[in-house]
């Protein structure tokens, strides 16, 4: 823990209450993610935990308390923010190469009405060989399996060098392979002082590449290190009835 | 006598002015699925010139500066919470329309300026008329070209644009107003419905023969300067409706050129392109 509080606080969450118009989603949540440490955000569909990443991106307001993300507000903070969408939101037919993707992490840094500079380009390859898929630079973003368009975004974010990443639900349907390669390429990121904020269904990934779990629904139903807050209790509050304990110690969600 | 003093040679420069707008600008339409915004865009612009008739100023400016309203009432319609742009855009569109046949209804005279309108007429577009599509036509390759990056962000990946900090509404506008210009600038050639033409056969064409984004765009400026310029050639050798011409090349082209992929098996499993997908894109534009 000593070696924790040496680092600085990412993103701070002080009794913060986020809200769509006079829609509260979610209500005093209170914890910090310091660099170089992942969070797991864990909930149900419907939860809030997409709408926590769109509020430290700044893009759904914090009506009550204080989001601070690298020391500033949001929408100060998104040049060393990066965020992964979903690979499946994003249209398949759409005519852009991986490669193009992946660059467009770097069209922060490049500015307006400029092109991407061969600094700019070397990043780029370079992120993209980190997620293992500098074979496919050229091909069409809509051609790749699901798992390795989620290895693709991933890359457009590590492209973008940021100090706090956040994913949101970037292991849904992806398969073993690239589920690995996107565990080293966060866990890499970590190791460089990144903070990374992930939204998951799956329990035992939160364990494998997560030092600390927060558990949503609506409300933060804990905060803390992994093994500490993934309790059965804590798991049964937070999913209500659609959670089924096994053998005593573990619970089994039969409802996302 | 100079060289533009002859109709034919007006209407190929002007052909091919709109062929490139047309094709170039598809890409976009294409890529974020606007086509339906396009078509309503052209009913849109009817109040305007009718009101522009009225007034006794130039028809295509009417059109042109209430289509930037329309567009303007679609950006703010649609990001109103429980709306969606088609829906924004299905109301643009019967709205505009209704509301220039309320304006021609309440008036005489005007039936001689609508048809041109309607259908257009390549041939007798004027060297005024000339220097004004070139204008639209270097403004919103410059436009294009300046924007590039930032627009295929919003276009591609709406959230993510957001997340980086960009202006996505700004970005949309834009996109929709270099349409709208497009659309202005074609109707005196193509006419309010057959525009659309245009501004979809050529992109959808070339989004058949490539996948790539850098070919996309050269493709469809030349695919649109050969209907256009074919368009015209048989118009005026066979003395038919240009404009319905042009918009007929489009269709063949296209179809040629889907015949084409199904033989060459190119053409996508259409797993790969669920319709869910396609409906979440456009209305989420």
């Amino acid at each position: 823990m000593t070696q924790q509080q040496d680092r600085t606080a990412a993103l701070v969450l002080e009794q913060a209450s986020v809200a769509y118009g006079h829609v509260p989603v979610l209500e005093e949540l209170h914890g910090t993610v310091r660099s170089g440490e992942a969070v797991a955000l864990i909930g149900p569909n419907g939860a809030g935990k997409s709408t926590l990443i769109k509020a430290v991106l700044g893009l759904v307001p914090t009506v009550r308390g204080r989001i601070e993300v690298l020391g500033v507000t949001p929408a100060q903070a998104r040049r060393d923010v990066a965020y992964v969408p979903q690979a499946d939101t994003l249209d398949p037919d759409f005519p852009v190469s991986v490669e193009q993707v992946v660059m467009m992490g770097r069209y922060r840094k490049i500015g307006w009405l400029r092109r991407p500079s061969a600094a700019d380009r070397a990043h780029a390859a370079e992120a993209l060989e980190r997620v293992g898929l500098s074979d496919r630079a050229k091909n069409r973003f809509g051609t790749l399996s699901g798992g390795q368009r989620q290895r693709v975004l991933l890359a457009r974010a590590i492209a973008a060098q940021p100090r706090l990443l956040l994913l949101d639900e970037p292991f849904n349907g992806v398969d073993a392979v690239s589920q690995h390669a996107l565990l080293e390429a966060i866990a890499l990121l970590k190791q460089q002082g990144a903070a990374v904020v992930v939204s998951t269904h799956d329990l035992a990934i939160a364990h494998l590449a997560c030092d600390e779990v927060c558990l949503l629904n609506r409300h933060q139903f804990g905060f803390g290190p992994t093994d500490a807050v993934l309790t059965p209790e804590r798991l049964r509050a937070t999913y209500g009835g659609h959670a089924l304990e096994l053998r005593g110690d573990r619970v089994i969600v039969t409802q996302t | 006598m100079t060289w533009l003093d002859s109709t034919v040679h007006r209407a190929m420069i002007e052909a091919a002015l709109v062929g490139v707008l047309g094709g170039v600008v598809g890409v976009f339409v294409i890529a974020r699925r606007l086509p339906f915004f396009t078509m309503a865009l052209t009913h849109g612009t009817f109040p305007g010139i009718v009101v522009a008739a009225l007034l006794g100023v130039d028809l295509y400016l009417g059109g042109g500066v209430f289509g930037l309203l329309v567009v303007l009432a679609v950006v703010v319609f649609s990001r109103a919470r429980g709306q969606d742009f088609t829906a924004a855009t299905g109301i643009a569109l019967s709205g505009g329309f209704a509301l220039g046949v309320v304006l021609v209804s309440a008036q005489d005279g005007f039936s001689k300026d609508l048809t041109a309108y309607t259908v257009g007429d390549v041939l007798a577009v004027s060297t005024s008329d000339l220097v004004i599509t070139a204008v639209v036509a270097v403004v919103v390759l410059v436009v294009m070209a300046a924007l590039g990056k930032e627009l295929l962000l919003v276009a591609f990946d709406r959230n993510g644009a957001a997340a980086a900090g960009l202006p996505t509404a700004v970005l949309d506008f834009a996109l929709l107003a270099i349409i709208e210009v497009t659309v202005v600038a074609t109707v005196p050639a193509l006419g309010a419905i057959l525009t659309v033409a245009l501004l979809v056969g050529p992109a959808a064409t070339a989004r058949l023969i490539t996948d790539r984004l850098v070919l996309l765009f050269p493709i469809a400026a030349a695919v649109g300067v050969v209907c256009a310029l074919a368009g015209v050639w048989v118009s005026t050798q066979w003395n038919i409706a240009a404009g319905a011409s042009i918009a007929l090349f489009c269709g063949a082209t296209f179809g040629a050129a889907f015949v084409a992929s199904v033989v060459r098996g190119r053409l996508r499993p259409a797993a790969e392109a669920p319709v869910a997908v396609a409906v979440q894109e456009e209305a989420r534009v």
